[in-house]
C-alpha cells in the first residue's frame, strides 16, 4: 500500500488498516525474535570462533612484544610505545591473580565440595552429601556450668553462592580485557610496522571525550548495574538448581545442587498452584494495560489543561499535583485503605457500605482508580516537560494553514509526545507487571473471600503472589524458579512490543 | 473586515467559555487529588488517639504531634524521627545527584552515541529492570559486607543510584528530539562529543533534568522494605519511610498513629520545597530558534 | 504508578495490612500434640510443688544463696572484664525492659567484669527475618512470639536451653507454655507471657452476664441494642477455631501439614460459620483488624470483639475502664448443640542467640527476664514498676502481660484480673500454632471469607467444593475425603 493510497482512505479505514498491520505483524515479530535470538547465539559462537582463530593466528604473527603479551598484560603496548596504557594493564592483571590467590580461587572452590556431613539441629551428623556449596558444618559446643551451648557457624552456602558468582563475573571481566589486551598489543604493531606512531596516554585520554565517550559515559553507570542488578540475577538463577528451601536455610544448614529438579518440582506440583498461576497472569495483563494507558492519557490531558494558554497559576496546579507525589507511597496508599474499607471513612461519611476493597470487582476497580491517583503527578510532569519543548512556530504555522485546536494536538502535540514518551510508556507497561506497592499496600492482593485461589486472591499480580509464597513457605528455590519464568515471560513480551514499535525503527526521524 | 472581527470576536469568547470549563475541572481535581492529603494533615492536628476515627476534623486540635517526634523522649528512644530525618535527606541528595548524572550520562549515551553494542544495551536496559528481585536484597547485603560498608547510609546511595541506570528511556526519548543540526555545527566549530554534551545538550533539558532529580529525590523518602532489611536493628541510621512505618504495627498503632501522620506530612515538604526551587528551571527555553538562519 | 526504583523485596513483613490480618503470626511448627488436657492451669501434672526452691535436679539460680555463685559464673565469661549483651524487645516494652535490666545489672554487678546490658527495640515478629539476614549482629537475648520458634530452630540462629536451667524453666511454667517452646521435645526458649491469644471483650453496659455464653446470644443482644459483636471470619487465625471445634485435628512436622479438615467434622465446622454468617450486618461484623476493632468501640458500634490484650488499653479508654469485660469464647452452634468455640494460643517467649559470645551470661539474662518475680513485675498489679515521664509525673512501666509462671498465676491479682481468668478458661481450648504450617494461613482465611461474602447462604455442595479447594491449597500429604 502506498503513501497516496493510505491518504485516501477515510479514517475508520485507516485505523483498521493499521490494526491489521499491527496484528498481523505480531506473529512476524515473533518469528524475527526467534531469529535474532537465534542470530544472537549464533553470533556468539562465531564471535567465539573467530575470537580463537584470530587470537591463534595474532600470535603466530605477532613480534617479541604480542607475544610476550599473552602472558604478560601491556608488554605489547610498552614495547611498541605506549608505556602508561601497559603498565595499567599489567597492574590490573597483577591485581586480579592477586585477587584469586587472596579470595577468589577459595570461593570458586568452594563452590562444589564433596563428602560434606550434613548436621541436624543438635549438631549430630545425620548424612553425608556431594556437590553442596561449602564444606564446614556448623558445629555446638557446651561451655560452662550451666553447659550452654554456643553454636560456631561453618560455611554459609548462600554467602559463598554469591561470592562464587562475584568471581566468575570477575574472572569474565578479566578475560575480555585480556583479549582486549592481545587485540591492542597486535594492533599497535601493525600501526608501528606502518611507520606511525601508536596513540600516546594523553591522545588516548582525549579519545575517551571524543570518540569513545561512549565508554566514559558508561563505565560507571555499568558497573553499577553488574554489581547491583546482573550479580543478583545471575545469583538468584543459580539458586535455581540449588536446594536452598526451608530445611536448608543458613546460617546453620548447608545447601547442594539439585540440577533441575526444581523446575520439575514446580511444574508438576499441586494443581491448586496452577488453576491460580492462569487466573493471577490474565489479572497481571489486565492490570498493566489498564494502568499504564489511563494514567498515560490522563497525564496529558491534566498536563494539557495546565499548560493551556491563558490559564493562570500554571506552577500553583503543577505544585499542588506534586505535594500529592511528595507524601510517601505507603502513607498514602495506607490512607487510601483506611478510608475505603469496610466501614472506613468514606463508608462512614456518606453512611453506606461501598465495599470499595471487599468485592472481588470492586476492589480491581479500586485499584486502577487509586492507581490514576498515584501516577498521574509524574505523567503530567513529564508531559509537560514535553509540550514545552515543542517549537511554539510549528503551531503559528499551523494556525497560518487553518488548523484547529483538535487538529493541532493530534498532528503535532500528540505524535511528538507519543513518540518521545514510547519507550517510557513501554517501560511503565513492564513495570506495572511487577507494580508490588500499589496493589500489596491497599489491598494486600485481597479481597480473601475466593477460595478457588491458592494463597493469593482477585488483585493479587505475580509478583505479589511470589512474594507471599516465599515468605509463608521458605522455599527460595522454588521462588527463584517461578521468577525465572515470569522474568522470561515479561522479558519476551517487551523485547518484542520494543523492537516492533516505531521508536525504536525511527529514532532519527524526529531531529 | 467585519468577518474577521467577528471571528476573531467569537474566538476570543470560545476561548474564554474553555479556559472556564479547564478551570472548574482543574479545581475539582485539585480537590480530590488534595483531599487524602488534607485528611492526613487533619488527623496530624488530631490529640485523641487511635487510628481510624469517622470524622475528618479533630476534636482536640494539638501541635505535640510534631513537637513531640522531637523532643519527647518516650518517642525518640524507639523512635528518632529528627535522625531519620536528616539521613534521608543526606541519602535523597547524593543519590539525586549521582542518579541525575548517571541518566544524564546514560541518556546521552543511547541518543547521541553510535557504537557498536549499543542495541544489545537497549534490548538488555528494557529487560533487566523486570526480574522481580526480593532475591536481591540479601545479596546487595552480603556485596556491601564484602567491602565491609554494610548498614551504612553511603551504602543506601550507592543502592540508590546503582538502579539508575536503567531509567534513561525518558531522557533519551527527549534527547532524541533535540535537532541533531546543533551537533552537527558544533563539530564543524571543532567541539569534541563531551564539549557538545556539556555546552549544549545540558542546557536544553532542563525540563527533563528537573523531573529525573525530583524522582530520583523523592525514592529515598519512599522506600521502607529495603532500608528495614538493611540497616537491621540500627535505629540511628533508619530512614524517614522505614521508622515511619514501625510506628504502625498492631501494638503501636493506636498510641501513635497520629504521630505517623505528622511525620508523613514533614516529609512532603523538602519534597515540594524542592519542586518549587526547580520550577523556574523547569519553564525552559526552547529550541527553536537555535539552529535557524 | 511504577516508580522504576523500586526493585527490591523483602522477607520483613513491615506491611500494616499483613500485620493487621494476621496478627504477628508467621508460620508455625512444633510439637504435634494439642496444648494440656487439664483444665486448670495450675497444678499440672508434672507434680505439684510451685515454689521455686527444692526438688532435687534443679538449682535455683536467682535465688540470694547463688548470687555469688552467678557472679563467679559472669566473671569466667568476661573477655577483657566486660561482659557485653544486646536485648531486643518491642518499643512498646522498651522503658519496662530497661527497668528491669538496670536491676539484673544492680543484683549482679562486681568488682571483676563491668555488665553492659543494651536493651533496643525491633517489633517481635521481625525478630527471625532480621537475625536471618545477619545472624552475627542479632542481639544475644531477644524476645518474639512463639510462632516464629520453628523458623528460629531451623535457620539455627536461635540456641538451645542449657538443660540445667530448663529442669527450673518446667518446673516454674505452666505445660502448654514450656510445650510451645520446644520443637521435637527439644528445648528453645524460655516462656514469658501467656497473652498473645484471643479471647471475648465485651461492654457490660450491653451485655448481662448470661447474654456472653453463646455466639448466638450475642448477635442477638447486640443487634437488639442497634450494636455489633466482630469476629475476623475471613482471618484464619480466629476462624480455624470452628474446625477445633468440631474436633477436626491438624499437624505439622515442619514440612508437610496433616490435617482431617476435608471430611464431615469440617463440614459441620463450615456450616457453623455459615450459620454465624447469616447475622452479617444485623449484629454481626465478620470482617476487621485491630483499628477496625477500636474505632468500632470508639464510635459505638461495636460492643464486643473477639480479640486480645494488646487491644485492652484501647478499648479501656474508648468505653471506660469500668465498663470492659473480658471472657472466654462463646459457645457455637455445631451438630445442633452448643461447643466451646477453640482458639489458637499464643505466647511471648526469649530465646538466646546461638553464636552469641556469652552463652552463659545470656542463658542467666534471658531466664531472669522471665522469671516468677520479674513476671510479676512485668505485669504490675501489687508489684507495679514506676517511673517518670518528661515532665516528671508518674509513669506505669509494668506492661500488664500475663506470665506463664505457675506461682505468678496464683497471686491475688491475677486471680482477680478478668484477661487473665479468660486466658486461664480458654487455655484448655486453645491449640498452640505449630500445629498449622506457613501455607495454612491464607487458604484457611479465603474459607472465611467466602462464607462470609456469601452471607453463609451457600449451597452444601458449594460449601463442600470451597471445602476441599481450601485444603488442598494447604494439605499436602493427606488425600482425605
Amino acid at each position: 500500500m502506498n503513501y497516496l493510497d493510505y491518504v485516501q482512505m477515510t479514517k475508520g479505514q485507516q485505523i483498521a488498516y493499521n490494526l491489521k498491520k499491527f496484528f498481523t505483524g505480531i506473529p512476524g515479530a515473533i518469528k524475527n525474535l526467534f531469529l535474532v535470538i537465534g542470530a544472537f547465539f549464533g553470533n556468539i559462537f562465531k564471535t567465539i570462533g573467530n575470537g580463537f582463530a584470530n587470537y591463534g593466528s595474532r600470535f603466530a604473527k605477532g613480534d617479541i612484544g604480542t607475544k610476550l603479551s599473552y602472558i604478560v598484560m601491556g608488554a605489547g603496548n610498552i614495547f611498541h610505545g605506549q608505556v602508561v596504557k601497559g603498565i595499567i594493564m599489567l597492574a590490573l592483571e597483577i591485581g586480579y591473580f592477586y585477587y584469586m590467590a587472596v579470595f577468589g580461587l577459595g570461593q570458586l572452590a568452594k563452590l562444589y565440595c564433596n563428602n560434606v556431613p550434613i548436621t541436624d539441629a543438635q549438631g549430630n551428623t545425620i548424612a553425608i552429601a556431594n556437590g553442596v556449596v561449602g564444606s564446614v558444618p556448623s558445629t555446638i559446643e557446651y561451655v560452662g556450668i550451666l553447659q550452654t551451648p554456643q553454636t560456631k557457624f561453618g560455611d554459609d552456602s548462600s554467602v559463598i553462592l554469591l561470592y562464587g558468582v562475584l568471581t566468575i563475573l570477575i574472572t569474565i571481566a578479566f578475560f575480555a580485557l585480556y583479549i582486549g589486551n592481545t587485540k591492542s598489543a597486535y594492533a599497535t604493531q601493525e600501526i608501528k610496522a606502518a611507520g606511525k606512531q601508536p596513540k600516546s596516554i594523553v591522545q588516548e585520554i582525549k579519545s575517551l571525550f571524543d570518540e569513545r565517550f561512549h565508554i566514559t559515559l558508561l563505565s560507571l553507570p555499568v558497573l553499577l548495574l553488574l554489581m547491583f542488578t546482573v550479580l543478583p540475577i545471575i545469583y538468584t538463577v543459580f539458586m535455581a538448581f540449588t536446594n536452598y528451601d526451608k530445611e536448608h536455610q543458613p546460617p546453620k544448614n548447608l545447601f547442594w545442587w539439585v540440577g533441575f529438579k526444581n523446575f520439575a518440582d514446580v511444574f508438576y506440583s499441586d494443581p491448586a498452584t496452577s488453576r491460580t498461576f492462569g487466573k493471577i497472569l490474565v489479572w497481571t495483563i489486565v492490570w498493566a494495560i489498564f494502568a499504564t494507558f489511563t494514567n498515560y492519557v490522563a497525564g496529558i490531558i491534566l498536563a494539557l489543561m495546565i499548560n493551556k494558554k491563558g490559564i493562570k497559576l500554571k506552577a500553583m496546579w503543577r505544585t499542588i499535583f506534586v505535594v500529592t507525589a511528595a507524601v510517601p507511597q505507603f502513607v498514602t496508599l495506607l490512607i487510601m485503605n483506611l478510608m475505603l474499607r469496610d466501614n472506613g471513612t468514606l463508608d462512614t461519611m456518606f453512611n453506606t457500605q461501598f465495599h470499595f476493597l471487599s468485592n472481588a470487582m470492586n476492589a480491581r476497580i479500586t485499584v486502577i482508580v487509586v492507581n490514576l491517583w498515584v501516577g498521574i503527578p509524574y505523567t503530567m510532569l513529564i508531559t509537560s516537560g514535553l509540550l514545552m519543548n515543542i517549537p511554539e512556530d510549528l503551531y503559528e504555522s499551523a494556525r497560518i494553514d487553518g488548523a484547529n485546536a483538535v487538529q493541532q494536538f493530534t498532528k503535532i502535540t500528540f505524535p511528538y509526545i507519543f513518540f518521545v514518551t514510547t519507550p517510557y510508556l513501554i517501560t511503565t507497561f513492564v513495570g506495572n507487571i511487577n507494580n508490588f506497592n500499589v496493589i500489596f499496600l491497599l489491598t494486600g492482593g485481597g479481597p480473601n473471600n475466593d477460595t478457588s485461589y491458592s494463597q493469593s486472591g482477585p488483585t493479587d499480580l505475580l509478583v505479589t503472589w511470589l512474594y507471599k509464597l516465599t515468605l509463608n513457605e521458605k522455599d527460595f528455590n522454588l521462588a527463584a524458579v517461578i521468577g525465572i519464568i515470569v522474568f522470561v515471560i515479561t522479558a519476551a513480551g517487551s523485547l518484542i512490543t520494543f523492537n516492533m514499535s516505531k521508536a525504536s525503527k525511527n529514532e532519527e526521524e524526529f531531529s | 473586515m467585519t468577518n474577521t472581527n467577528a471571528a476573531q470576536g467569537g474566538y476570543a469568547s470560545k476561548r474564554k467559555a474553555a479556559n472556564v470549563a479547564v478551570y472548574i475541572i482543574l479545581s475539582v481535581m485539585s480537590v480530590i487529588w488534595i483531599f487524602p492529603i488534607f485528611w492526613l494533615l487533619m488527623q496530624s492536628f488530631r490529640g485523641e488517639k487511635g487510628a481510624i476515627v469517622p470524622y475528618v476534623f479533630p476534636k482536640q486540635w494539638t501541635f505535640s504531634n510534631y513537637t513531640r517526634l522531637f523532643n519527647d523522649p518516650d518517642i525518640t528512644e524507639a523512635f528518632p524521627y529528627g535522625k531519620w530525618f536528616l539521613n534521608t535527606l543526606i541519602v535523597a541528595i547524593f543519590s539525586c545527584l549521582i542518579s541525575t548524572f548517571i541518566v544524564l550520562m546514560v541518556s546521552y549515551a543511547f541518543s547521541r552515541l553510535r557504537f557498536k553494542s549499543r542495541k544489545t544495551f537497549l534490548n538488555l536496559g528494557l529487560i533487566l529492570g523486570m526480574f522481580p528481585g526480593f532475591m536481591s536484597m540479601a545479596a546487595t547485603y552480603n556485596i556491601m559486607k564484602a567491602f565491609h560498608i554494610e548498614g551504612t547510609l553511603g551504602a543506601l546511595v550507592i543502592v540508590y543510584s546503582a538502579g539508575a541506570g536503567l531509567g534513561y528511556q525518558v531522557a533519551k526519548g527527549y534527547f532524541d528530539t533535540v535537532s541533531r543540526s546543533l551537533d552537527e555545527a558544533a563539530m564543524i566549530d571543532g567541539a569534541t562529543r563531551s564539549q557538545i554534551f556539556y555546552k549544549i545538550i545540558l542546557p536544553l533539558s532542563k525540563p527533563i533534568i528537573v523531573y529525573t532529580a525530583l524522582t530520583t529525590f523523592i525514592g529515598p523518602w519512599t522506600d521502607y522494605i529495603f532500608v528495614s532489611y538493611f540497616m537491621l536493628d540500627d535505629k540511628e541510621n533508619y530512614t524517614v519511610a522505614a521508622g515511619l512505618v514501625q510506628l504502625t504495627n498492631a501494638t503501636t498503632m493506636y498510641d501513635y498513629f497520629t504521630l505517623f501522620c505528622a511525620g508523613a506530612v514533614l516529609v512532603a515538604i523538602p519534597i515540594t520545597i524542592l519542586f518549587v526551587i526547580m520550577q523556574k528551571f523547569y519553564v525552559a527555553g526552547v529550541t527553536g530558534g537555535a539552529v535557524k538562519g | 504508578m511504577v516508580s522504576k526504583r523500586k526493585r527490591a523485596l523483602a522477607l520483613v513483613l513491615t506491611g500494616m495490612m499483613a500485620a493487621a490480618a494476621l496478627a504477628g503470626c508467621t508460620d508455625g511448627g512444633g510439637s504435634t500434640t494439642t496444648s494440656s488436657s487439664t483444665p486448670a492451669a495450675q497444678n499440672s501434672s508434672a507434680g505439684g510443688s510451685e515454689g521455686s526452691t527444692d526438688a532435687a535436679a534443679t538449682t535455683d539460680i536467682l535465688s540470694d544463696a547463688m548470687v555469688n555463685d552467678v557472679k563467679d559464673m559472669l566473671a569466667s565469661e568476661a573477655k577483657d572484664g566486660k561482659i557485653t549483651l544486646k536485648v531486643w524487645c518491642s518499643s512498646s516494652d522498651l522503658q519496662f525492659e530497661k527497668w528491669l535490666k538496670d536491676q539484673f545489672i544492680e543484683r549482679y554487678s562486681d568488682s571483676r567484669y563491668e555488665l553492659k546490658i543494651t536493651p533496643s527495640s525491633v517489633e517481635e515478629p521481625d525478630v527471625s527475618s532480621k537475625l536471618q539476614a545477619d545472624v552475627s549482629k542479632g542481639a544475644d537475648v531477644f524476645s518474639f512470639p512463639d510462632d516464629q520458634l520453628r523458623t528460629l530452630v531451623d535457620t539455627g540462629c536461635i540456641a538451645q536451653v542449657s538443660s540445667i536451667l530448663n529442669e527450673n524453666v518446667k518446673k516454674e511454667n505452666t505445660d502448654a507454655s514450656v510445650e510451645v517452646c520446644s520443637i521435637d521435645g527439644v528445648p528453645y526458649a524460655f516462656p514469658k507471657t501467656s497473652d498473645n491469644g484471643y479471647f471475648l471483650y465485651y461492654d457490660k453496659r450491653v451485655f448481662s452476664d448470661d447474654d456472653i455464653k453463646t455466639f448466638d446470644g450475642i448477635i442477638s443482644k447486640a443487634n437488639s441494642q442497634n450494636k455489633n459483636v466482630l469476629f475476623a471470619m475471613d482471618n484464619a487465625w480466629y476462624n480455624a477455631g470452628f474446625f477445633f471445634t468440631a474436633g477436626c485435628e491438624s499437624s505439622y512436622d515442619g514440612k508437610t501439614q496433616t490435617t482431617d479438615f476435608d471430611s464431615d467434622k469440617g463440614l459441620s465446622a463450615v456450616k457453623a460459620m455459615a450459620h454465624i454468617c447469616e447475622s452479617a450486618g444485623s449484629g454481626f461484623i465478620g470482617s476487621g483488624g485491630d483499628a477496625d476493632v477500636l474505632a468500632g468501640f470508639q464510635n459505638g458500634t461495636i460492643a464486643a470483639a473477639v480479640t486480645g490484650t494488646w487491644n485492652g488499653p484501647g478499648i479501656k479508654e474508648a468505653i471506660g475502664e469500668e465498663n470492659v469485660g473480658a471472657t472466654k469464647l462463646p459457645t457455637i452452634l455445631i451438630n445442633g448443640e452448643q461447643q466451646q468455640l477453640c482458639s489458637f494460643g499464643g505466647y511471648k517467649v526469649e530465646g538466646v542467640r546461638a553464636n552469641t559470645e556469652f552463652p552463659t551470661a545470656a542463658q542467666v539474662y534471658a531466664y531472669y527476664v522471665t522469671s516468677e518475680q520479674s513476671q510479676l513485675y512485668r505485669y504490675g498489679g501489687a508489684n507495679v514498676v514506676k517511673g517518670k515521664d518528661k515532665d516528671g509525673n508518674d509513669k506505669v512501666l509494668s506492661r500488664g502481660f500475663i506470665p506463664t509462671n505457675k506461682a505468678a498465676l496464683e497471686t491475688e491479682d491475677l486471680k482477680n484480673d478478668e484477661a487473665a481468668i479468660a486466658t486461664n478458661e480458654q487455655r484448655p481450648y486453645s491449640k498452640p500454632q505449630s500445629i498449622v504450617g506457613g501455607k495454612f494461613w491464607s487458604p484457611q482465611g479465603n474459607l472465611g471469607g467466602s462464607i462470609l461474602a456469601a452471607k453463609g447462604n451457600l449451597s452444601e455442595d458449594e460449601m463442600k467444593t470451597q471445602l476441599k479447594d481450601t485444603v488442598t491449597a494447604f494439605n499436602k500429604a493427606s488425600d482425605n475425603s
